[in-house]
């Protein structure tokens, strides 16, 4: 466990306290040019000091989730790390699930600190910073086009939609081409449906032939402990609709963990 | 000039000066993220391990890419430019910057697309993102004299069972409404972790397979039900 002292030194929570510093007042500073932009243009300083305060109360309850995330993660990656992913850009299903496949590429069999190595855990760390940097990255190219064209009238982009039309009268209609409306959504909900199909997959795998085919010898703790997340989350989900506690939704994924990790502690004894 | 031509060159100037501080900050942020792995390592002794990180980034990377770039065009025209910039850099997007946004816009009834919609979207995640990182660092300071009892040997088997309890909660969320293309799914999976047990050691790389999968009988269905509807 010396690598847990490690992770959580002084020095850790600088390197970590500072970014989320520097986060901290990029708010600010939008806030306080939004704020003045607002009074400059006319909005009435009543609305904006509303949104601030239904902003402010609003974000409580999801932070305290979050909160419980950062005590999720805290026991195999310390806590300075997942504090600045979670204050910062991060989100406790993304950051557990790359943080997961980071830590099998570097050769641990799973993601805990008592087999975490100073360099499993900097490339966990830089994987983990990587493969969520996507929207800022795409904000940094292409936000000032993206924004300038969504603000188009409506006319002028049917306009223009029309002129590119009525250049190539010949053009022949594709016949047929495959309705994707809507799909988007859909796809997404399946890609994370097969990404959590081959953990679990996994998790049966190894029980019926982690020490042989079909012999059922391998460990069952990590099914028996999803098995409780997802009864959990079943909970959650249950009393969310039953007594119309739409602040559950909030709690939802990491009070599932927790009650699952819970489990975990008697599970391993038992099984 | 007219009070209204003053307001507009106000806030066409103030959109203009948000992409250019917006870049700044981010390309600021992104240094910073991407940099602090490098500082750790340096601390640790132990930088990171280049191959283990391309390996890793084809596994899932992959899967974030289009995310990414899916989430980005989905958010920016709910969010417009200062939003935006502001809810990339802070992250916790759907499950608080979007419905947070979306309430502040409700409660003070501005209409997307507008210059008070860009102002309310832009104050809301700010705040909320403040609010964020004042409630994680108190807890994190609360946190602090707790640290011999979470690392206690006892408590171990949470931690490290941390990944099934995340898969199990997100199995239960994902699975309900589209359980044909889940049991397809994990039955295919579980039957190859099952005849190829050494598989289990690169579980990353399956979920590009079983995503394949899951897609191609999400379409199918799609598929069909237009096919129905037509």
């Amino acid at each position: 466990m010396e690598i847990l002292s490690r992770l959580n030194s002084p020095v850790m929570y600088i390197i970590c306290g500072s970014i989320v510093l520097f986060v901290a007042i990029v708010c600010i500073v939008f806030a306080v040019r939004a704020y003045r932009a607002g009074k400059a243009i006319g909005m009435d300083v009543a609305k904006m000091k509303r949104t601030i305060i239904a902003s402010a109360t609003f974000a409580v309850l999801p932070s305290v989730g979050i909160l419980l995330g950062v005590i999720a993660l805290s026991g195999s990656l310390g806590t300075p790390w997942p504090w600045l992913r979670l204050s910062v850009i991060g989100a406790l299903h993304y950051e557990t699930q790359v943080a997961e496949a980071a830590a099998e590429q570097t050769g641990l069999t799973s993601l805990s600190a008592s087999q975490m190595t100073p360099e499993a855990f900097s490339t966990i760390a830089l994987v983990m910073s990587t493969c969520i940097m996507w929207g800022m990255v795409l904000a940094f190219f292409h936000c000032k086009a993206y924004t300038k064209k969504l603000s188009r009238p409506a006319e002028q982009a049917a306009g223009e939609a029309a002129d590119k039309t009525s250049e190539n009268p010949k053009k022949p209609a594709k016949k047929k081409k495959l309705d994707l409306s809507g799909f988007g959504d859909k796809a997404m909900t399946a890609m994370f449906i097969g990404l959590v199909s081959a953990y679990i997959g996994s998790y049966i795998g190894s029980l019926i032939s982690g020490e042989g085919l079909f012999t059922f010898k391998g460990s069952a703790v990590p099914l028996a402990v999803a098995i409780v997340g997802a009864a959990a989350m079943a909970l959650f989900q249950y009393l969310r609709n039953r007594f119309k506690a739409e602040w559950l939704d909030s709690f939802s994924i990491a009070g599932s963990m927790l009650c699952a990790m819970t489990a975990a502690i008697f599970l391993a004894r038992i099984l | 000039m007219s009070e209204e031509m003053k307001k507009q060159e106000i806030y066409e100037r103030y959109i203009a000066s948000t992409h250019h501080i917006g870049r700044i900050l981010t390309i600021i942020t992104l240094v910073l993220l991407l940099g602090a792995p490098f500082v750790i390592g340096a601390y640790l002794g132990a930088m990171p391990n280049m191959a283990a990180f391309g390996k890793a980034m084809l596994a899932i990377g992959i899967i974030y890419l289009i995310s990414g770039i899916v989430e980005y065009l989905i958010y920016v025209p709910m969010l417009g430019a200062g939003g935006s910039y502001l809810a990339f850099i802070t992250g916790n997007l759907i499950n608080m910057k979007i419905p947070c946004a979306m309430n502040a816009k409700d409660i003070v009834g501005a209409k997307s697309g507008t210059p008070e919609n860009e102002i309310i979207s832009t104050l809301s995640i700010a705040t909320s993102s403040l609010v964020t990182i004042i409630v994680l660092a108190l807890g994190v300071l609360l946190m602090i004299p707790l640290q011999p009892i979470l690392q206690s040997p006892a408590l171990q088997p949470a931690f490290e069972n941390v990944v099934p309890a995340l898969f199990g909660a997100m199995a239960c969320k994902y699975y309900k409404g589209n359980f044909k293309v889940a049991v397809i799914t994990l039955f295919v999976m579980t039957l190859l972790f099952t005849l190829v047990p050494s598989l289990t050691g690169s579980t990353s790389f399956m979920i590009i397979p079983s995503g394949a999968i899951a897609i191609g009988l999400a379409l199918l269905q799609h598929l069909k039900e237009k096919e129905a509807k037509a």
